[in-house]
């Protein structure tokens, strides 16, 4: 029987959360050499061990700060990649949700993981000590997970009135970046949808243009020769494939470094890419957690992928035969896990 | 392996033949280390060049299995792929059916594109297709600057010329509509054949005959030649020594075997075109694989040492080659990625074929007259603008003239009104056209807005078309009806088709002036005075406008150039010339026949009909100098007859809405039609069946048209045409029975 061919989606920053404590604890054993390493690594930098952190009662000043998060995300959707049965299943193509990008490259094979790991915890520890800008999310869906154009308009509009910056695409919400007052102002100019907008703690305004000097710091700090080939087809943030042997290192740095650091990340293109070039049997979601499902579910009816026309059509997909499989939902993970 | 399935036995060589390193020799010696060109960038290449290739593979299976309409493919032309690199999205490009390569290597400049899948759904005909929505496989695509192609005759080529002529003229006017960027240039491509058809030949003299001005035909003509023709080998020397001198027109040859050698001789035609803003053939010579279709058995007229022979000159073989021996990939590393590209095409195409297909006759022809870039119209000119560019005629507009007069008037407002218009044709600049209908127009406009053509009917149309892709509306003039014949296909094939294969993604939006019909007095012989419109009646989504006097035809001509305008429509506007300058109706000098010059912004609705008279005994339906005539005899019926009849001038002849006809002919059940052009194919022939099939009561209906003749000369010009004194005896032997 020939393998099922899957796309793998990697999360962003907001993956861990209060519910996916322990996660590492559950799930971490098909990385476990890897997670060590990291655990030294980080005792090394004097910071709390991920399985330590793990462990803990979720606290957001601790979990959600750059230095931790990132860090405890990559291990995470690492050990998940890890548990999958590569006998029944490959991957022909890798993407991923903001700091996702930096975990595809890792999991491509376009980077080491140990690299991976480094260039992570930089980035993620670039704004230790001041976060610049801040990030809040906005719905711009029906129910039915169809996009309203009237409320996507609307938004777009109101982001350059105010100078701030569309920072992600992310399927049925638009991401927005900026300062902290010029987002506050927004938020007021938003109608309220349930508890949206909503401010995400401890973000910064990811994928604009405030973040100029973090990309600087970084094409100085990261070592140019860590990029490589991938040996998996990458997809990154804006839609662009970088193939197997076509891939120039250095533009896949530059972009790594520069653009996608200072534009926005467009996650909707990302997975429309992988559906319609790729056209995989699966899609599957990296843990930790299960926050980009329904991005993802409204991004496969933005796309009619499937035939999927609504939110009800997707819900019955998943329950009857489902076509994104994440690994963070206990069910979905045996049927993706080595014996 | 089959003698017969040679898409089988290429993609058996192949990997057979990388893997024991059996490549073929180079035609062209050249290395990469002493350019500048970067090894990725040659394996993105080859990627997009084995993708083109599998699809041409897998289309013939799905359509041994039915479920893939088309297999055009582009094995052979692979070398095309660095067209796509080398240029810039920003330069629009006409391109024939052999261009998947190019088509791909352009999409990796726009990150978020899907080329693959988009292909799979052209491929399969799906309504989900994004250029064509399912109607046909066209290379093209709104974003990529690429507007969809179907034509296999070169009729391409005129526009493409157009186009390239309207980037400078843009930026000379400053047109804020372009949509061309300053810098950008044309392309287009075509085969070794179809440099042969008179379209092309047509473009090619335009180009130069431009460029030998001084004029900027900023376009580069690719010539993909495979040395056949369908079956017809092309001499191998036919196409560069006709090419390789032509005044006005660089020539470049490139071998198509080889990336390297492509991609060094594209950047120097590139870099010429675009500092110098002159036509350059580039010579592309390769190989064709496979035949001409996927239903084309080439080994019935070709030798199979021949066909052998194209096989191992594989362009990918070649490029293979070049890859292994500059170290940018193993032969094991060229048959892995072959390998994983064939399976990520299966499964895509796989995918594509469930896709939905277009069902219905409305389905399909919703996009006939489909537009996805409405315009707002530019506002009226003030009346000290009026004045200043009317001079010593503004003072006359008051006063009655007649048509020619008037229309002249119009065009002088329409080019006022909306700066994006152009107005070109034989003779219509300084000379101000046969019948001085364009007099003075150069002298207050300028010749960037004015000017001459060569005498090619079909280099004019094609110009109009290419300018209406760069946010102009071209109104050009042919200059009688029967010239317009041999350049037919430019609206038939190209204007008309473009929102229909687009889905209004692409419009090519125009006025085409020109005079004709019969009627004239002195000047005749069947060139001067055709009497036939049947071209237009078929051809679906143009509109055909006849008016039948000054005012009329003022208005008329204002409601197409903004149809034109905001609606992307494509407008034949007739003009006969026996009523230019004809003042009188019933006798001489009662002036019935000239009108005042209507107010601005006053219009004719698109279908709408005028009715002279309202009464019921007999209508008559007539357009043109059959209206003329028509209210000539009226006087005499309604008098002869003690009766009342209506005369009904339909203005516009494509469409006529039957429906409005019934109602505007009311209770009226005797209905003669008046039709100045030859009988068979008439507009005539056509209101007759309408309203035969339409009507729920009987009728009583004549067609009086022109006999199925040509037009003599002198005196015996309208001998074959209905006459006053014809109308008048139909109509009493409908009103006696």
């Amino acid at each position: 029987m020939s393998k099922k061919r899957i796309a793998v989606i990697c999360p962003g920053r907001g993956s861990y959360t209060r519910d996916t404590v322990n996660y590492l604890q559950q799930n971490g054993n098909s990385a476990k050499e890897h997670i060590e390493w990291m655990d030294e690594k980080r005792k090394d930098q004097e910071r709390p061990s991920l399985t330590k952190l793990d462990s803990q009662p979720f606290r957001t000043k601790t979990h959600m700060v750059g230095e931790n998060a990132s860090a405890l995300i990559y291990a995470c959707s690492l050990a998940d990649f890890m548990s999958m049965d590569t006998d029944h299943y490959e991957v022909v193509s890798v993407l991923g949700n903001s700091m996702g990008w930096y975990t595809s490259l890792a999991l491509s094979g376009a980077i080491t993981l140990k690299d991976g790991f480094y260039l992570i915890d930089t980035m993620g520890s670039m704004m230790k000590d001041e976060i610049i800008g801040a990030q809040l999310i906005y719905p711009i869906t029906h129910e039915n997970w169809k996009i309203d154009q009237k409320t996507h308009e609307m938004v777009l509009s109101k982001v350059r009135e105010s100078g701030s910056f569309v920072s992600i695409k992310l399927g049925g919400y638009i991401v927005i970046g900026g300062e902290k007052k010029v987002l506050q102002k927004l938020s007021k100019n938003l109608p309220t949808q349930e508890k949206y907008p909503l401010v995400i703690p401890y973000h910064a305004a990811f994928h604009t243009p405030l973040l100029e000097s973090i990309s600087r710091s970084a094409i100085d700090i990261i070592d140019r020769s860590i990029f490589n080939r991938p040996s998996i087809p990458l997809i990154d943030g804006r839609g662009k494939v970088w193939s197997t042997y076509s891939t120039n290192p250095r533009g896949l740095r530059d972009y790594t470094l520069g653009h996608q650091v200072l534009n926005t990340f467009d996650f909707t293109s990302s997975v429309t890419v992988a559906l319609k070039e790729f056209c995989p049997d699966l899609l599957v979601l990296l843990g930790p957690g299960n926050s980009l499902g329904g991005v993802v579910g409204q991004i496969l009816i933005d796309n009619k992928w499937k035939g999927l026309e609504s939110k009800k059509d997707f819900l019955d997909l998943q329950a009857s035969d489902p076509f994104m499989l994440s690994v963070g939902i206990p069910e979905q993970r045996k049927i993706l896990k080595k014996n | 392996m089959s003698l017969f399935n040679r898409a089988e036995v290429i993609d058996q060589n192949f990997t057979r033949w990388v893997a024991a390193g059996e490549f073929p020799q180079a035609k062209t010696v050249i290395s990469l280390p002493q350019n500048d060109i970067l090894k990725t960038d040659l394996i993105s290449l080859f990627e997009s060049q084995i993708t083109s290739r599998h699809m041409d593979i897998f289309a013939r299976q799905l359509k041994d299995s039915g479920e893939c309409f088309y297999t055009i493919g582009s094995s052979g032309h692979e070398g095309n792929a660095v067209f796509g690199k080398i240029f810039s999205i920003e330069d629009i490009a006409f391109l024939h059916y052999r261009s998947a390569p190019f088509y791909l290597e352009r999409s990796r400049k726009l990150h978020n594109s899907t080329p693959i899948y988009d292909m799979a759904l052209s491929f399969m005909a799906s309504s989900e297709d994004p250029i064509s929505g399912g109607r046909h496989k066209v290379i093209g695509s709104d974003v990529l600057n690429l507007p969809p192609q179907t034509s296999t005759i070169a009729s391409h080529l005129p526009k493409a010329v157009g186009t390239a002529f309207s980037i400078d003229r843009a930026k000379d006017l400053n047109l804020t509509e372009s949509k061309l960027a300053n810098e950008s240039i044309v392309l287009c491509s075509f085969g070794d054949a179809s440099a042969n058809h008179a379209t092309a030949l047509s473009a090619f003299n335009t180009a130069c005959w431009i460029s030998s001005q001084g004029g900027h035909v900023p376009i580069i003509f690719i010539c993909e030649d495979n040395g056949t023709g369908i079956s017809v080998p092309t001499d191998g020397e036919w196409l560069e020594q006709n090419f390789s001198n032509r005044y006005g027109m660089e020539y470049i040859k490139t071998d198509g075997l080889h990336l390297i050698d492509l991609i060094l001789k594209t950047r120097e035609a590139e870099k010429a075109c675009r500092l110098n803003r002159t036509p350059i053939f580039l010579h592309m010579k390769t190989i064709r694989l496979m035949g001409h279709a996927g239903s084309d058995v080439e080994v019935g007229y070709r030798s199979i040492q021949d066909i052998e022979n194209d096989e191992y000159n594989d362009p990918l073989m070649h490029s293979a080659r070049i890859l292994v021996e500059n170290d940018c990939l193993s032969k094991e590393e060229i048959i892995g990625l072959y390998e994983k590209k064939r399976e990520q095409i299966t499964h895509v195409f796989h995918a594509a074929v469930l896709r939905p297909k277009l069902k219905t006759a409305k389905d399909v022809m919703s996009s006939i007259l489909a537009n996805k870039h409405v315009r707002s119209t530019p506002k009226s000119p003030s009346s000290v603008l009026r004045k200043k560019v009317f001079g010593k005629e503004f003072d006359r507009l008051k006063y009655p003239q007649h048509m020619g007069k008037l229309i002249n008037y119009a065009l002088t407002d329409i080019l006022l009104q909306y700066p994006n218009t152009v107005i070109f044709g034989e003779d219509v600049a300084q000379k101000g056209g046969v019948y001085h209908v364009t007099a003075d127009l150069y002298k207050q406009f300028g010749v960037r807005r004015v000017f001459n053509s060569p005498l090619d009917e079909t280099s004019i149309i094609g110009f109009g078309l290419g300018l209406g892709h760069n946010g102009f509306v071209p109104i050009p003039e042919i200059q009688f009806l029967a010239y317009l014949h041999n350049a037919e296909d430019q609206l038939r094939g190209e204007a008309a088709t473009l929102p229909f294969f687009s889905e209004g993604r692409f419009t090519n939006p125009m006025v085409l002036r020109v005079p004709g019909l019969a009627y004239q007095k002195g000047f005749g012989g069947h060139f001067h005075n055709d009497n036939s419109l049947t071209i237009f009646r078929d051809i679906p989504g143009i509109i055909l406008a006849v008016p039948s006097n000054g005012a009329d035809a003022v208005k008329m001509l204002r409601t197409s150039v903004r149809e034109a305008h905001e609606n992307g429509r494509v407008i034949i506007f007739i003009e006969p010339i026996a009523l230019y300058m004809t003042k009188d109706l019933h006798e001489t000098k009662d002036g019935k026949w000239v009108h005042e010059y209507p107010e601005p912004n006053n219009e004719i609705a698109l279908g709408e009909f005028m009715a002279y008279g309202s009464g019921t005994a007999l209508t008559i339906i007539t357009y043109g100098n059959g209206l003329y005539l028509s209210l000539k005899a009226k006087k005499t019926i309604e008098s002869k007859s003690r009766k009342k009849i209506k005369v009904i001038d339909l203005r516009w002849l494509s469409p006529i809405d039957v429906q409005k006809l019934m109602k505007s002919i009311g209770p009226c059940k005797k209905i003669l039609i008046v039709d100045e052009c030859r009988r068979t194919g008439c507009h005539g022939e056509e209101i007759y069946m309408k309203l035969s099939q339409s009507s729920n009561k009987a009728l009583d209906i004549v067609l009086h048209a022109a006999e199925d003749s040509f037009i003599p000369l002198g005196v015996s010009a309208t001998a074959t045409l209905p006459s006053e004194d014809s109308i008048i005896k139909n109509a009493m032997d409908m009103l006696n029975e």
